[in-house]
């Protein structure tokens, strides 16, 4: 049977609901962006004690990079994809890719997993953000082929908490300076994590792309003072956290 | 619906005993739930407008464009499934690019939808895809003035028609409307989407077939509706974004274009305005379609 | 007549001896343009302190003949630059349409940065590059003038062989004997450009379309003429050179019958 039909008469597509989900059983990740910054962050996975993390957070091209939840082998080849397609850009026209470009190109493809036979949606959502001639910007992409221009973004396993957090400090990101921002990401990606999870240098991955500067992937102890000076009090923190939320 | 549990919905290209492709319905559907689109042919050009329900408060306001242009000189707006939208958009414009390349000039809208109501259809056939989920306005203006060949360098023989003929004119403003089963009609106020009964009902209103209402009227008037269609379904926030396409001689010089950020807040201005002067008991009798 | 039926209706091997199968042969090699056909003469351009001035005339030879006297060989691209042809004139319409629907692919979103003129050069130089690996040359010489990405002026060209350079003067097919001398009096090097005003390089370039109207006999005396600056260009499609003075032919000796 053909699985990319419509499946009843409220005009939904299953598989691509399905693939959706996939999103949210990866480990969340976060992107805010500011005037001048646009900044990634993700909580990185290990299958057992001794194995590796699970990359998260992928450059692409010097001017921007992504971040991905779900199937890592699907974000691989999108990102094989972007990464061919920047490059392209860069030799035929000696232009950066612009980032609004990039994301329609993968959510073409995508759009085409949904409506073919042989085909499935792709099981993996990503976070595209950079700067390019028009300045920093910040891209959801969903395995339905929807991409979106945001703020601010989380996506993966319970990242409706970081995006709780960033909702609430909506207004502040614009003028954020750099290190500002990646406390606001750190902070977000906090919130999803489960009470007994801690941000660590191990298990945490930043990516910062800028005016100016180029799209940078910073892992391990390069984090440590970030992670120090985002929850230095992190009692006070907590709390200040919890009266927020009785207001609300 | 009867037709669950039947088979008869599971598979595309399928007809029901009783002559019906369920998953053509089905995508029908799918558009009904998408914001409002409305398209009217003025007397002098073309306006689009579609309303965009605002998902996220993380949504980047004002990006997020999704009135597509196709070629120069078109607009297509759709509602039903984002991602198809797109789909659709990217063919309309791989069409016009051909059409091009064939017949050195643009192509003129009435064929750019001809094109695309038949590969609209296309989806409808087989079992190894599945129909678009999307009704898509087609609102293009084609020239009014002789234009060049793509690539002309020179003005050719100064004498004889030059295989051109003599007076004929196919120009001016037209308006199509696609469904998800690949069937289209020329309009002249089109309208899809969530609020399409009260949308239609007040573009009925406009008696636009007297072709009297003028590009900036009609911009209003766009807004206006897409106003007055979004307050009856009393939805959550939304963007309203508005097209135009305007004659040779016009504000947009023939081109497929945003309509301008003053008269754009203008037009939203008057919209609000309407709609608090307006009283609930009118909206009863225009239910009927 | 014999009894074999391949040779009924052919000519006979015995008075026109055997037929020379070669001509059967289809996998021959392949050729493509030898050389072109209807052409364009010299664009010559110079960049100044705040844009670049280019031009070329109005004329697409066929050999020696003058055969169109109102070919447009300056095109616009996007308003910002200007890309000036020298040589075929079929190609260069192919080229043109191939701008067109770049410029149409990149206005499909009205919010994208366009393409300034450094980018359109990388373009048209790998498609130059692509069709003489092809052995199948775009049989031109491009001048591509406009601004680059830090709206400083930009000035490159790009040839049938998919050869690039960019100096503060270029000129194509007799202009590269005749005007760049002129030219680079004025502009001998990069940083002489801030010292040159629009008016001055406006004028060398002129007197550059006059001196190949002297001189090159596939060129004519109207011309066209573009000034590219950050607010736009001025193109200019219908000049006539003026104040001509062809006294010095006078003094040429050592053409035609004219032996003393």
């Amino acid at each position: 049977m053909f699985r990319n039909n419509y499946d009843n008469d409220s005009g939904r597509i299953f598989q691509v609901e399905y693939a959706q989900e996939a999103v949210k059983q990866g480990s969340v990740v976060v992107g805010v962006v500011s005037k001048t910054h646009a900044v990634l962050a993700a909580i990185k996975r290990n299958a057992e004690e001794l194995s590796s993390y699970q990359k998260k957070i992928i450059p692409i091209d010097s001017h921007y990079g992504i971040a991905l939840a779900g199937l890592a082998s699907d974000a691989r080849v999108l990102s094989n994809f972007m990464k061919q397609q920047s490059l392209a850009s860069r030799l035929t026209y000696d232009r950066a890719i612009p980032l609004s470009e990039i994301t329609l190109r993968i959510a073409d493809r995508a759009q085409t997993n949904t409506q073919q036979y042989g085909k499935r949606p792709y099981g993996v959502g990503l976070l595209i953000a950079g700067v390019d001639a028009k300045g920093p910007h910040l891209f959801e992409f969903q395995p339905s082929g929807v991409t979106q221009e945001m703020i601010a973004c989380g996506i993966g396993a319970r990242s409706q908490m970081a995006r709780t957090y960033l909702e609430r400090h909506l207004d502040e990101f614009a003028n954020s300076g750099r290190e500002e921002l990646i406390k606001h990401a750190l902070r977000a990606l906090k919130e999803s994590l489960s009470q007994d999870k801690e941000l660590t240098v191990d298990n945490t991955s930043v990516g910062i792309g800028g005016i100016s500067e180029n799209f940078t992937l910073f892992e391990g102890q390069d984090l440590a003072e970030w992670l120090d000076a985002t929850f230095e009090n992190r009692e006070a923190q907590d709390e200040g956290g919890e009266a927020m939320e009785t207001d609300s | 619906m009867t037709s669950i549990g039947t088979g008869y919905d599971l598979s595309n290209s399928v007809f029901s005993p009783d002559g019906r492709n369920f998953q053509v319905e089905y995508a029908v559907k799918a558009v009904e739930n998408g914001g409002t689109a409305v398209g009217i042919r003025c007397k002098d050009g073309i306006v689009l407008a579609l309303e965009k329900l605002v998902t996220s408060k993380l949504l980047k306001p004002g990006a997020n464009k999704r009135i597509a242009t196709v070629d120069r000189n078109i607009g297509v707006v759709s509602s039903g499934l984002l991602p198809d939208g797109r789909h659709f958009v990217s063919r309309a414009r791989d069409e016009a690019a051909q059409w091009r390349q064939l017949y050195k000039a643009p192509i003129p809208t009435s064929a750019l939808a001809n094109r695309m109501g038949s590969y609209v259809q296309a989806y409808t056939l087989y079992s190894s895809v599945r129909p678009f989920g999307v009704t898509a306005i087609i609102g293009g203006w084609d020239s009014e003035a002789e234009l060049p060949v793509d690539g002309q360098v020179g003005s050719g023989p100064k004498v004889g028609a030059g295989g051109k003929k003599d007076g004929a004119k196919h120009s001016g403003p037209s308006l199509y409307m696609i469904e998800p089963s690949g069937l289209y009609w020329g309009y002249y106020g089109a309208a899809t989407g969530k609020g399409r009964q009260i949308a239609k009902s007040e573009l009925e209103k406009l008696n636009l077939a007297d072709g009297q209402l003028s590009l900036e009227e009609g911009v209003k008037e766009a807004a206006r509706i897409i106003y007055v269609a979004h307050d009856d379904n009393k939805d959550k926030e939304f963007e309203l974004e508005l097209t135009w396409i305007s004659s040779l001689d016009g504000p947009t010089k023939g081109r497929h274009e945003e309509v301008p950020k003053e008269l754009k807040e203008e037009a939203e201005r008057l919209a609000k305005k309407a709609l608090e002067g307006e009283d609930d008991d009118e909206e009863e009798e225009k239910m009927e379609e | 007549m014999n009894h074999f039926p391949q040779a009924w209706g052919r000519p006979r091997d015995d008075v026109y001896g055997s037929y020379d199968h070669s001509h059967f042969q289809t996998n021959g090699p392949n050729q493509h343009t030898q050389s072109p056909i209807v052409t364009g003469t010299s664009v010559v351009a110079a960049k100044f302190k705040d844009g670049v001035v280019i031009a070329a005339d109005n004329l697409a030879s066929y050999g020696s003949l003058a055969r169109f006297t109102d070919v447009k060989r300056l095109r616009k691209f996007n308003d910002q630059v200007v890309v000036g042809f020298g040589g075929d004139v079929s190609d260069m319409q192919y080229l043109d349409r191939l701008l067109l629907s770049l410029d149409i692919r990149e206005n499909y979103s009205s919010t994208e940065n366009p393409l300034n003129a450094k980018n359109l050069h990388t373009y048209l130089a790998k498609v130059m590059y692509k069709r003489r690996s092809d052995f199948n040359p775009l049989w031109n010489h491009l001048l591509i003038a406009g601004l680059d990405g830090e709206d400083k002026p930009f000035l490159a060209s790009a040839d049938l062989l998919g050869t690039t350079f960019s100096s503060p003067t270029l000129a194509t097919g007799f202009g590269g004997h005749l005007a760049q001398p002129i030219l680079r009096k004025l502009l001998p090097d990069e940083a002489s450009v801030e010292r040159v005003s629009e008016e001055q390089a406006v004028e060398v370039v002129k007197e550059c379309m006059k001196v190949l109207f002297y001189r090159d006999a596939r060129s004519m005396d109207k011309y066209s003429i573009a000034v590219i600056k950050k607010d736009g260009v001025e193109l200019k499609e219908d000049e006539k050179l003026e104040n001509q003075s062809w006294a010095f032919a006078e003094r040429i000796r050592g053409y035609g019958t004219q032996t003393a």
